[in-house]
């Protein structure tokens, strides 16, 4: 119970101390304010189509400026305390070493959340705003008019929260052993990229003709980085819940979830051993 | 069990570049601080105290050796539950008040939250820092942060403080402030191990040293004890005057005393300053 308590105390000043930060607004700003403007896109009509190409854009935005912001943020926060000295502070006090490096994640992992919701409030404005005007035309013109599920855009926030927090405990693993902010950066948006091109792996896995090296290689791939690319079904679960495969959501969840806690006790692990 | 640090045989080594060559910091020190008394940690820049004190705090892991804080291991949470820490040169969260960092420190120390308020308060006062409480850290000047630092390193009332250079950088009168907490503290029963460069004041507050130098401890013991001379004498008088002082050599030298020197005594510049300087400007 102390030891959630400390971990609790430790998240919320780096909540605090983050958003505070010049880039978390500044992200978020242009974020929403990218999102919002989305809404131009309407003199290209679409149709139905250009709900989806908002809805994309949209979450490009979303996953692009959220990845930076879960990577550059989280190295950030723990080399400030590190290269500050405010961990030597903490750590002298009865705070453990995996409290610490969890009350960095959490409070990281909240900023996102909180990243996430404003911007997907504001693209779920967008396409609702913009859904109502595109189905009076299908309506006129006779076709089927198009539908913006609000569940499945929260059950999308979700899974791109979760995403991010995969992203940040990405980095935080490469923190951790780290001796340089600059080197973290590039580490975390390197394998962030890994997660993202996830496909390649998975198919030269799949290759009949891949040699015993590279079919090692590709399944240490596949285990070892998160498959980022399996949240990729933000459109579908907004605009056609009906197209999204059963138990994708689910699986997404579970398994982002499975990585995230691994992930963490590696980290944890890792910055147990370390000289402080 | 006595002694509020037991350092035996303690020795680290860093490994260094890429070859990892072996760099020693600590080499085979051994130290035992009592209780109750205030201890002096002195030595040059890089002879390894600092070092010393993370492993004390179990931030830093020995190569070999034992570290026991008030008869717990080092590293334990029970030892650093009992421990306050003032690193050298202290930086905080800035935007925190004085208040609320000194509060959050006492929250990750274990303190209740119905004592809270009270060892808050006990603290700040202790450390002079009341009424500045509700500054943001980030407008405090380095007299300040040393005397927030210091708030915060006794907010959960431990048994043993570690100062590192807790007077670097501050002003003589902030200095002297500071030497007066950690005698309230010593008179609290608390034991204190002081790290500093300010040799007068070491001298003054401290009961024991010892001084480190290339990671080796080169002299430890009562403060007394190292600095006296057993060989010479000194006697202070007021109102001499030439022929009196005349008879006082012949009388000396007739008994088979050698007198060494004769000189006015001098008042340190520290002291001086002080009686001159009555208060800065954030006291």
């Amino acid at each position: 119970m102390d030891s959630l308590r400390r971990t609790y105390w430790i998240a919320r000043v780096t909540f605090l101390e983050a958003v505070r930060q010049r880039l978390f607004s500044f992200l978020l700003l242009l974020g929403a304010a990218l999102a919002g403007s989305s809404v131009a896109f309407r003199f290209l009509n679409f149709g139905q189509g250009e709900l989806k190409f908002v809805a994309d854009f949209g979450f490009g935005i979303m996953f692009l400026f959220g990845s930076l912001l879960a990577v550059v943020m989280t190295a950030q926060l723990l080399f400030a305390e590190l290269d500050n000295r405010t961990a030597l502070t903490l750590l002298a006090k009865p705070v453990g070493r995996s409290e610490f490096l969890l009350g960095k994640f959490l409070g990281v992992w909240a900023v996102l959340g909180v990243f996430i919701a404003l911007l997907c409030g504001v693209l779920g404005a967008v396409l609702l705003a913009r859904a109502s005007e595109v189905a009076a035309l299908a309506e006129a013109a006779g076709r089927v008019p198009p539908q913006v599920d609000a569940g499945g855009l929260a059950v999308f926030a979700l899974l791109q929260w979760l995403r991010l927090g995969l992203v940040a405990a990405l980095t935080l693993l490469v923190a951790a052993g780290s001796r340089t902010f600059l080197f973290s950066v590039v580490a975390g948006m390197l394998v962030t990229l890994g997660g993202q091109l996830q496909w390649l792996a998975q198919d030269l896995l799949n290759k009949g003709d891949a040699g015993l090296m590279q079919k090692s290689l590709a399944w240490f791939a596949t285990r070892a980085v998160p498959n980022l690319q399996q949240y990729n079904i933000g459109d579908a679960l907004v605009l056609d819940p009906a197209g999204v495969p059963e138990g994708a959501a689910a699986a997404a969840l579970l398994s982002g979830t499975l990585h995230l806690l691994a992930l963490l006790a590696i980290a944890c692990g890792i910055f147990r051993r370390r000289e402080i | 069990m006595n002694s509020a640090v037991s350092i035996r045989h303690l020795t680290k080594d860093f490994s260094v570049g890429i070859r990892g060559v072996k760099l020693r910091a600590v080499d085979d020190v051994s130290l035992e601080i009592p209780r109750g008394e205030v201890f002096g940690l002195l030595g040059p820049n890089g002879c390894g105290k600092s070092t010393t004190l993370k492993i004390a705090l179990g931030l830093v892991r020995a190569t070999s050796g034992s570290t026991s804080i008030l008869g717990d291991d080092a590293a334990s949470a029970q030892a650093r539950r009992r421990t306050g820490f003032l690193p050298e040169a202290p930086y905080f969260h800035r935007f925190l008040t004085g208040r609320e960092l000194v509060t959050y420190c006492a929250r990750l120390s274990g303190v209740k939250e119905s004592d809270l308020e009270a060892a808050v308060a006990r603290a700040l006062d202790l450390a002079a820092m009341s009424a500045a409480a509700d500054r943001a850290v980030g407008t405090y000047s380095k007299g300040m942060l040393q005397r927030i630092g210091l708030a915060q390193a006794v907010v959960h009332d431990p048994e043993l403080i570690i100062l590192d250079e807790p007077t670097a950088g501050v002003d003589p009168v902030g200095s002297a402030a500071i030497g007066e907490m950690i005698k309230t503290m010593r008179g609290q029963g608390r034991t204190i191990v002081l790290c500093s460069h300010l040799l007068g004041q070491v001298e003054q507050v401290c009961d024991r040293i010892a001084i480190m130098d290339r990671g080796k401890v080169v002299l430890q013991g009562a403060v007394d004890e190292v600095l006296s001379r057993r060989d010479r004498h000194l006697l202070e008088v007021s109102g001499l005057t030439p022929e009196a002082e005349a008879a006082a050599r012949r009388a000396l030298e007739s008994a088979g005393a050698v007198i060494n020197s004769v000189s006015r005594p001098r008042k340190s510049l520290e002291d001086l300053f002080r009686e001159l300087v009555t208060g800065s400007k954030d006291a």
